[in-house]
């Protein structure tokens, strides 16, 4: 991968594509009736390694058991699953084909890589457990949500900002 | 043309699998275009150095909500079957401050980080095992907090709706608000960032040609003006019906809910569904299952609620709830539900129940439990009390015991999550 001798060509012009996402998104409801998502792909993900372990406690768990289906089929039978699975393959493509593609961390000048992982770690887990309370994530509730001028979603989508906004001063060393 | 169309039953699940597979194709390539493979990239945002996080999500919200607000309109697409998350108000904001928290120390968001982790960022796929850390602690505990996560309910609800406006109206507020943030978002970038705005790619700076992106900008607002004067985007009454699909449900017993679980969802106070009483008025009054609205079979007209609503109907025994359910889903509604042996069946299993053989001490316990949080008593197990049908309960709901018995329902989910 590191061996790509082209230089990386310069990102989109941001209108442009939010602009290919909104299409994306428009097609998604007029196809489907429903909007794109992310979270709730591993969330069946990690409901289904648990129902592989122990069966009967993602039985009795309301939380696993609302995303294992009603057991005719499997439960990564599911939209988002594949969904998400194009996600990667998308985002692959896309960086294929703009010479992106490179085995790297991402982080600021100021910052350390054990401490980068640590804090993608940590900050993975937060919004794995948010996600869940908000009943969707960026994609999900603020994307979708937010074109379907959905109540929760603009709360949910100033909160977020709101509490990124709070929290940027104290990480700022991660990332300038 | 009759959209959604997978909801019209144009194609199975089958094809809805490869559907999905290439919209995300589109999800991913846009995502990753826009540079939100780059965790530094998008951390950017919450020091206004570089605000693509804003742009590109408020191009991408107003750019579907206008389109689908065109559809919608010109009866092309049904808005009101397109799936709407409900809406927990406090849990969503908790829930929002907890995930913008996680933003800026993880640098992802989670469908950032699938694009992250595919164009070979380390720190992408580790956020991503972080997160799968956080789903596994959360569905530990969630048993604990579900009453919690089931607060503040507000039912599927739009803003529309919430300020009683005309829909348009909110496309064009919507659409102005995200033209206003685009404008402030570049002036940040050129005062904390020190960018120079690049005269094609931006709103306010360079010179005062029309470039293809003030193009766009003023496209989405000439059809946020239009929308705003434009009407009620929800289509009026339609109706189609899936014959093969409604002799499935019907023959799979998918159109029936159990009172033992219509009780554990009243219990858990949730919101997500509506409970129809359809008996007569004077019937509702002298008493009805807690949380049930009453509307007599005649007043069921398409608009009675969102069509993507879970509605339940239930009357005394099955049969004039059986024909309620076939004219809506002849209206389109579509997740219709029959309780299952109507009130007589709520009388012997919810309010009035007996300890079967079967039962386990617990399992009868609990039901113990909830019968008494709906005014009922279990009967003592003799073959004399079971010929005199005991006297319905009052009408009032019991205030919410301390601690309400929860997620004991045995009955498998009828239909997976739709959410994300």
């Amino acid at each position: 991968m590191n061996s790509e001798p082209h230089t990386p060509r310069p990102y989109w012009n941001s209108y442009w594509a939010g602009f290919g996402l909104g299409l994306v998104l428009l097609a998604s409801f007029v196809i489907m009736g429903r909007g794109l998502g992310a979270s709730g792909a591993f969330t069946t993900a990690v409901a289904t390694a648990v129902h592989q372990v122990a069966p009967a406690h993602a039985e009795n768990n309301p939380f696993y058991s609302e995303y294992l289906g009603d057991g005719t089929r499997s439960p990564l039978k599911d939209w988002l699953v594949f969904e998400v699975l194009g996600v990667f393959v998308g985002g692959f493509l896309s960086g294929v084909l703009a010479h992106r593609l490179k085995l790297t961390v991402e982080q600021g000048p100021r910052s350390t890589t054990p401490r980068r992982l640590a804090f993608a770690f940590v900050g993975g887990g937060l919004m794995g457990i948010g996600a869940k309370i908000a009943l969707g994530c960026t994609s999900g509730q603020a994307l979708t949500g937010g074109a379907l001028l959905n109540v929760g979603s603009w709360a949910f989508m100033w909160c977020v900002f709101g509490g990124a906004y709070a929290m940027a001063y104290f990480v700022r060393k991660q990332w300038i | 043309m009759n959209a959604p169309f997978y909801k019209f039953g144009l194609f199975g699940d089958e094809a809805s699998f490869i559907i999905a597979f290439f919209i995300g194709i589109g999800f991913g390539f846009f995502l990753e275009r826009a540079g939100f493979g780059s965790a530094r990239k998008l951390a950017a945002q919450f020091y206004l150095r570089d605000l693509s996080v804003l742009k590109v999500m408020f191009t991408a919200i107003i750019t579907a909500m206008t389109g689908l607000y065109v559809f919608s309109r010109l009866g092309m697409v049904d808005l009101s079957l397109v799936y709407l998350v409900p809406t927990f108000l406090i849990p969503q904001i908790v829930g929002g401050l907890l995930l913008g928290v996680g933003f800026v120390i993880g640098g992802y968001c989670p469908g950032t980080s699938c694009v992250s982790a595919a164009t070979g960022r380390i720190d992408g796929m580790v956020y991503i095992f972080g997160m799968i850390a956080g789903l596994l602690g959360f569905g530990e505990v969630y048993p604990r907090i579900v009453g919690f996560a089931h607060s503040t309910s507000m039912g599927q609800i739009t803003l529309p709706k919430l300020f009683d406006l005309p829909y348009g109206l909110l496309v064009f507020a919507a659409v102005l608000m995200a033209l206003g943030a685009f404008a402030a978002g570049e002036w940040a970038e050129k005062k904390f960032g020190g960018k120079q705005p690049d005269p094609e790619g931006s709103i306010i700076g360079g010179s005062r040609r029309l470039t293809p992106v003030r193009a766009l900008a003023l496209s989405l607002a000439v059809i946020g003006l239009c929308a705003a004067f434009a009407g009620d985007p929800y289509r009026g009454h339609h109706a189609t019906i899936a014959t093969r699909d409604l002799e499935m449900r019907v023959g799979q017993g998918a159109d029936l809910i159990e009172p033992v679980q219509l009780a554990d969802w009243i219990i858990q106070d949730r919101n997500d569904f509506r409970l129809v009483d359809l008996r007569s008025q004077k019937d509702y009054i002298a008493w009805h299952i807690p949380t049930a609205e009453n509307f007599p079979l005649a007043s069921l007209t398409p608009d009675f609620a969102a069509h993507n609503e879970k509605i339940i109907l239930y009357t005394n025994d099955g049969s004039e709830a059986a024909k309620a359910w076939f004219l809506l889903e002849a209206q389109g509604f579509r997740s219709t539900y029959v309780l299952d042996g109507g009130l007589r069946n709520w009388q012997d299993s919810v309010l009035f129940p007996r300890k079967s053989p079967g039962t386990s001490g617990t399992a009868f316990e609990r039901q113990v439990q909830v019968a008494k949080f709906f005014g009922g008593a279990p009967q003592a197990n003799t073959e004399a009390s079971a010929a005199a049908t005991p006297a319905l309960p009052r009408l009032a709901l019991p205030s919410l015991p301390a601690a309400p018995p929860t997620g004991t329902s045995t009955a498998p989910p009828r239909k997976k999550k739709e959410g994300c």
